[in-house]
């Protein structure tokens, strides 16, 4: 198997890389992070006339029938250029969501706004005290009168703050705490009654909000997919989300690559550029192999997905464990490197490393792909 | 005194000394420095007392403990969260001026680095200078009673907060450039000396720049002689190195990590303390800092015999803060999302309203980020590795 791009998806890399090098400097992205919204509204209209919001869902659905490889592709660029810009939770996640899973309504309702770049969705899974496993879900959903009434809390809401609608999962049998079994995924909207949130910025630049219900009600109508089976729904998703997120980190290292080959070239120490001294040479040379060894896993991982291959699932941790390793590794010695000027936030590098820190622990961390590449 | 009784009577100081706001800036330092205010009220506290710097000669106020009194005193202090002294003066300053300063310049100097009334901050690095401190460019050139300062030190750390700094200036250009540097003594209020915040990646303390531009000093501030700040600033960075307790910041350190493994889950509803891939990470990390606080505690048993540690001062800053690292990287994967969410308020010691998400969690990410630069100041991992291959093994 070579992996190869073709002409469109060469096309959509170059494209993508060349917009954001000429509209996305770090001065503006930094200027974003500084303001009370989470990310420039105007960034996000001028993607979803690029067509880029479309990219990957399918034609029926507006879309240009894109795969993993296509939100690879973007999201490699969105991490070169550190984008702020809600595609992993609005695209990725929550229209991934209800592309699998969404009635014909609900699609309807959504999922062109979606596009269009008018309306923005959050995922809101994650529980307190044990963010690591999506399967910790404790928030109940009641039968109540046809529907269902919703209570508990969710932490960690990514892009919550700007949400209009909100993707919930709850449990909707009285299932063990740790099953697959019984959970359920809900569409509310976020004026529904009973809903509250606290905003606020995550370390990486981002916005999050905590999430509670307090009986909200929903009608049968705002379940995603069958009652009870939102996991084994929700599971490809997950799995390009991974794609995304190591696509967004092969392309913060090759950021933080290239910098640090240039900073160690131009600084001068002892009378000679840093990157005369065989130990940060050898430093960066090891850079260079985890960032290769990353970008292969990624592109194989992709190309498996896309191709419904019986090693994807197996792939995908495999590459998620490694991009921990890599990312790491690399931002850590991109910082070290550099020295002082590394840890200062008018310097982009730092904003890579936050941003790698962020990514590492998302969707499960090393350890936890480790022990499942084991098991698959 | 026998060292248990000793340790009995810290710990009954430690209880009735340290107020809860105090406390709490210590149980909220997210690196080497504490918040100023709480660190200064600490101070004044152990100033009192006659605690405040026990590694001074009685003569100057010290305390006249032995070596192992002064470690248990550190280590109670930290484990019961008493912030971190403000300690340029009192560790640096200090003890270079009772070797090479004028009689005038201890009298002047040193009781206000006791009081706390004198905060001083260290002008070393410059822009062009970092590793190789010895082409700094400050200039001093003399001018009758005086020298003219101009230039710029960088990553002073709470010179907002200081009213002196001792600098290291250039007043030759002849010979080796080690052999042209100067050590001087200068007034934060003096007319051309302005300062500039650095932002760092959320550090809540600052580091700053400072700018001279003919800045007047009276020559009798220099301290030792001209041209020989070198051996002065040498044995300075010696006592950075030798004279800080790395084992003792990762028991703090290690309690944290305790308590977010004793109360967060991993995966399939198993706490963080009983997965077994963490335990065994953990214990890795742990068993190196357990060889680190015997290496430390050789370095003062070779120091009290009257023996030069001097090798081994490398090898445990460039392990201490690795140690560090690694523990801050253990302590993210257990609160994982929960560290991102970025509260700088609930960071100060006034703080009163709600945390989100759970407390343990609350210095994770800004600890992990801060700590980075253990490794770059005060000599890098990469120039101490050097120092322990020329010195020590005579490549």
């Amino acid at each position: 198997m070579f992996i190869e791009y073709s002409e469109e998806q060469t096309m959509l890399r170059d494209s993508a890389e060349k917009y954001l090098r000429d509209n996305y400097s770090f001065e503006n992205r930094q200027a974003t992070v500084k303001e009370s919204a989470g990310f420039n509204a105007d960034q996000w209209q001028t993607f979803a006339d690029l067509g880029w919001l479309a990219m990957t869902f399918q034609e029926d659905a507006g879309g240009f029938g894109g795969g993993a490889l296509e939100t690879m592709i973007l999201c490699e660029q969105f991490g070169k250029y550190l984008v702020l810009e809600p595609y992993l939770e609005s695209v990725v996640l929550v229209g991934g969501l209800i592309e699998v899973g969404g009635q014909t309504a609900i699609r309807e309702q959504y999922l062109s706004g979606l596009i269009a770049g008018q309306l923005q969705g959050a995922l809101a899974y994650l529980e307190e005290g044990s963010v690591g496993d999506p399967l910790q879900v404790q928030m109940r959903a009641e039968s109540s009168a046809g529907g269902f009434l919703l209570s508990g809390k969710k932490t960690v809401v990514l892009n919550g703050p700007e949400a209009d609608f909100f993707l919930v999962t709850a449990r909707t049998e009285a299932t063990d705490q740790s099953s697959g079994q019984g959970i359920s995924l809900f569409v509310l909207d976020k004026n529904a009654i009973g809903l509250s949130r606290k905003n606020y910025k995550t370390y990486d630049g981002r916005s999050a909000c905590e999430l509670e219900l307090n009986n909200v009600s929903v009608g049968p109508d705002a379940v995603l997919g069958e009652v009870g089976d939102a996991y084994e729904l929700a599971l490809p998703v997950f799995h390009r989300a991974v794609v995304a997120v190591c696509a967004e980190a092969v392309g913060a290292m090759d950021a933080l690559m290239a910098a640090t080959v240039d900073y160690t070239k131009q600084r001068k120490q002892f009378g000679q550029p840093l990157s005369s001294f065989q130990v940060l040479r050898h430093r960066m040379a090891d850079m260079y192999m985890e960032i290769e060894l990353t970008r292969s896993l990624l592109m194989a991982t992709a190309w498996k997905l896309d191709n419904s291959a019986p090693d994807a699932a197996q792939c995908v941790s495999a590459l998620k464990a490694k991009m921990g390793k890599a990312g790491r590794f690399v931002s850590h010695n991109a910082i070290q490197l550099h020295g002082g000027i590394g840890t200062t936030d008018e310097f982009n590098v730092g904003h890579y490393f936050k941003r790698l820190a962020a990514i590492s622990v998302m969707f499960g961390s090393r350890d936890s792909h480790l022990s499942r590449y084991n098991q698959l | 005194m026998k060292d248990s009784s000793f340790r009995g009577e810290v710990q009954a100081f430690l209880r009735e000394s340290l107020t809860p706001e105090i406390k709490r800036a210590g149980e909220l330092m997210t690196s080497v420095f504490s918040d100023f205010d709480a660190g200064l009220a600490w101070h004044k506290i152990l100033y009192k007392k006659g605690w405040v710097a026990p590694d001074w000669p009685l003569e100057y106020g010290g305390t006249g403990w032995s070596l192992s009194q002064r470690y248990i005193f550190q280590e109670e202090c930290k484990l019961a969260n008493a912030p971190a002294l403000f300690a340029l003066g009192l560790q640096m300053l200090g003890p270079m001026l009772m070797q090479c300063g004028t009689e005038a310049q201890k009298q002047q100097y040193l009781p206000k680095i006791l009081s706390g009334e004198d905060a001083w901050c260290q002008g070393y690095s410059e822009p062009g200078a970092g590793s190789d401190l010895a082409s700094l460019m400050t200039a001093a050139v003399r001018e009758g009673d005086d020298y003219i300062i101009n230039g710029s030190k960088i990553w002073t750390s709470y010179a907002q907060h200081s009213n002196r700094i001792f600098c290291l200036v250039r007043t030759s250009k002849e010979g080796k450039p080690q052999a042209g540097i100067s050590f001087i003594l200068i007034d934060m209020d003096t007319e051309g000396l302005t300062v500039e915040p650095i932002v760092g990646l959320d550090a809540p303390h600052g580091h700053m720049h400072i700018h001279f531009v003919d800045v007047r000093v009276p020559a009798a501030n220099l301290v030792g002689e001209e041209n020989q700040g070198w051996q002065v600033a040498k044995s300075l960075l010696e006592f950075e190195r030798g004279g800080h307790n790395y084992a003792i910041d990762h028991k703090k350190q290690m309690a944290k990590i305790r308590r977010q493994a004793n109360s967060q889950y991993s995966a399939n509803r198993v706490l963080w303390k009983d997965n077994p891939v963490f335990s065994a990470k953990f214990a890795d990390v742990a068993v190196d800092a357990l060889a680190l606080e015997f290496t430390e505690l050789r370095v003062k048993g070779a120091f009290e015999a009257g023996e030069n540690a001097g090798p081994l001062s490398s090898l445990t800053k460039v392990m201490g803060t690795e140690i560090g690292q690694r523990f801050n990287e253990l302590s993210l994967e257990i609160m994982a999302e929960h560290a991102f969410v970025k509260q700088l308020d609930a960071l100060t010691p006034s703080f009163e309203g709600e945390v989100i998400g759970p407390a343990c969690g609350l210095t994770t990410m800004p600890e992990y980020i801060n700590n980075r630069s253990a490794t770059i100041y005060g000599g890098t991992a990469e120039i101490q590795r050097d120092i322990i291959a020329k010195r020590v093994l005579l490549l």
